[in-house]
């Protein structure tokens, strides 16, 4: 049976060789970090907009590569979710893009800050991370009889999807716009986005930073929405 | 009690109890939130409740470690604390660094790293504080007469967590090498040297409530530590999948991760196996039933649901989900809340010299508190699979499917508050003890003796 010494001597060599072992690993992944995330990509205003992540304690709500708390959305590919567009009205007044759901702290960020924490999200939505966050696989059968006539626009499927669903996929804080076509004209849309309150005052939807050639082409993809 | 200077433990036990009242207050405060009620939003946003809740949770652990080590060091090296002034001045001076803390976490002043959200300059008083602890602890163990394993263990476990803060303190630029270096804090802590800790406070009092020969118990310790650091110490790799770091981590993560359990597994095999092997029957049962259902309740927490999504595949959907609150609310309570308790039920008796063994808001303390933390656990478990299979697996939007868990929520909070009913009687039990006092001081080896003749007489 064992004895004590024997007890004391496989925790001293088995702690000092996984310490060891473990040193080892630590130095070998600090020479490969710089390049899997692409640390020459740091700029200054990456730099600051971490700071400016820290500082106000993101990671209490959000999380990053997965790290952080539960209570609002992975922030890791939001730049590509969403786009810079829709981050610089949202950050400008977060319970606005959101009227009536869980709330996020408005921060008054500068237009410097926000600049900055959007080339922050880019930076680290470009690092290689070994597959995470993973690409849904199980997929839900679409009930829109009808697919689009265009092709969806892009925009549509960063800003629009925020809040409204189509076939299923997007937010539920909108309206679906499943068949929006058939109860809408293609003028009304394009009036709508230009300003929502300018047609129903009050109107909880933000106005939203899009190009004229933007209205125009997510207006004729709704329109065609059957 | 055999020395005068171990009464300072009760008042750190009296922190504990203050801290973890205001940690379950803020429980709720993010409860009723994730149900939509979030009146306070304005005056305690969910960051600020979220840093609330862990750090005051980490903060009376600490305290409570102190607290054990002030009582346990003394005793096991046969001399008075080496210097009682010192450790008032740590205690209120630590008091002192956690009120600012948490002003300032409602005041939007962080350092905002995951667990380690107080600003830059408390932390260098954090570690002034665990400096003077350390002080304190190793000058009565030098001059005491005889180093018991156990307390070695303890000693290296205290003073090795006050070495890894400093890591948590360097500053980056990247991301990526700031949480690599944050983890070596936060996971070298809870799956690395506070299991040392926990697992010397368990020697002890397993010593003391079984009376089964120490040299048997330190030997089985020293198994034990050493299980694990060999799973823990790599077993960081867990961490390490998927924030920019190269992929063999995934494999170092997973095989090492999945030997973490084993280390858990011993403890539970440990206390059972000693309590069965136990020649006398101690009068706290109370402290009994804390200190093997710690060691119960942290093979299930921290061993068998953290294996449950540290395997990388598993891990891959789960990170970053509520799954990860499930496996640290049971971990967290079995493994280090519990073992706390469990020391803070065994030295009130000896402290305060008022024998109130087994009495029935005690027994239903133990009861409550454990069934509550089990059906919330499970409520974290139903709402973060749901999540995983909606939000990650079906892509589905963030918003619609935290509207879709909310109901289980709902159910967290009726679970938590059968969990507060079982803290409250711990709390009313604790001040029913009364303080500590100087004639509950017995003279070197007679204190368990005596206790059994008082109980038969």
């Amino acid at each position: 049976m064992l004895s004590k010494s024997q007890a004391k001597l496989f925790f001293l060599a088995g702690t000092a060789l996984c310490a060891g072992l473990f040193l080892f690993l630590t130095v070998d992944t600090m020479r490969k970090i710089p390049e899997q995330t692409h640390e020459a990509n740091i700029t200054p205003e990456v730099e600051r907009g971490k700071e400016i992540w820290d500082k106000n304690n993101c990671m209490g709500c959000h999380t990053l590569l997965g790290e952080g708390a539960y209570y609002a959305p992975e922030l890791t590919k939001v730049y590509d979710r969403r786009g810079a567009e829709w981050m610089k009205v949202f950050l400008k007044d977060p319970q606005a893009m959101f009227p009536g759901e869980r709330k996020m702290v408005k921060y008054n960020f500068s237009d410097q800050d926000i600049t900055d924490l959007i080339a922050f999200f880019k930076w680290i939505g470009e690092m290689d991370l070994n597959g995470f966050p993973p690409k849904p696989n199980l997929h839900m059968t679409s009930s829109a009889a009808t697919g689009p006539a265009v092709e969806t626009p892009a925009k549509f499927k960063q800003l629009c999807v925020a809040c409204h669903s189509l076939g299923g996929a997007g937010g539920n804080v909108g309206p679906a716009l499943d068949g929006v076509g058939s109860r809408r004209d293609l003028a009304y849309i394009e009036k709508w986005l230009r300003d929502p309150s300018a047609i129903k005052p009050g109107a909880k939807m933000p106005k939203l930073a899009l190009s004229e050639a933007e209205i125009k082409e997510i207006s004729t993809f709704l329109a065609g929405l059957k | 009690m055999k020395y005068k200077s171990q009464k300072i433990a009760y008042w750190f036990f009296a922190t504990c109890m203050l801290l973890f009242s205001l940690q379950i207050i803020y429980g709720f405060v993010m409860g009723f939130a994730r149900i939509g009620m979030d009146g306070l939003h304005d005056f305690i946003p969910f960051n600020a409740a979220r840093a609330t809740h862990t750090n005051l949770l980490v903060v009376w652990l600490l305290t409570g470690f102190m607290g054990a080590a002030y009582f346990i060091i003394p005793d096991e090296s046969g001399r008075e604390l080496f210097s009682v002034k010192l450790a008032w001045v740590q205690l209120i001076s630590l008091i002192v660094v956690g009120v600012v803390a948490i002003i300032g976490f409602h005041l939007n002043y962080w350092e905002g790293r995951k667990f380690l959200e107080i600003p830059r300059p408390l932390d260098f008083l954090v570690v002034v504080n665990v400096l003077m602890f350390i002080f304190n602890i190793g000058m009565t163990i030098l001059k005491g007469n005889r180093y018991s394993t156990t307390q070695l263990v303890l000693f290296i476990g205290l003073l090795s967590a006050a070495l890894l803060y400093l890591p948590g303190m360097i500053y980056f630029r990247s991301q990526t090498m700031d949480s690599y270096f944050r983890w070596w804090v936060v996971h070298l802590w809870v799956e690395g040297v506070w299991e040392l800790i926990m697992g010397s406070i368990l020697s002890y009092l397993l010593i003391k409530l079984t009376g089964v020969d120490r040299e048997v118990i330190e030997k089985w310790l020293y198994v034990i530590v050493g299980l694990t650091f060999l799973s823990g110490l790599l077993g960081t790799g867990h961490h390490y999948y998927y924030i920019g770091t190269p992929k063999y981590w995934l494999m170092v993560g997973g095989i090492f991760s999945a030997l973490e359990p084993l280390a858990f597994l011993g403890m539970a095999l440990f206390a059972i196996n000693m309590y069965r092997k136990s020649g006398r029957e101690h009068p706290n049962k109370i402290s009994l039933y804390w200190t093997i259902g710690c060691s119960i309740m942290s093979f299930v927490g921290a061993g068998f649901l953290g294996i449950a999504h540290t395997i990388p595949q598993v891990n891959l959907w789960t990170h970053g989900t509520l799954v990860t609150a499930m496996h640290g609310h049971m971990a967290f309570w079995g493994a280090y809340a519990m073992i706390v308790l469990a020391v803070i039920t065994y030295c009130l008796p000896l402290l305060t010299g008022r024998k109130l063994w087994n009495n029935l808001p005690g027994l239903l303390s133990f009861w409550l508190a454990n069934i509550g933390m089990t059906a919330m656990t499970g409520a974290f478990a139903v709402a973060g699979i749901t999540q995983v299979y909606l939000e990650r697996k079906m892509g589905m939007d963030f918003l619609t499917v935290q509207k879709e868990i909310q109901i289980h929520f709902v159910g967290l909070i009726a679970a938590a508050s059968l969990f507060t009913i079982g803290a409250i009687l711990f709390i009313y039990n604790f001040i029913k003890f009364g303080l500590p006092s100087d004639e509950a001081i017995v003279p070197e080896n007679t204190s368990d003796e005596a206790l059994y003749a008082a109980k038969r007489g």
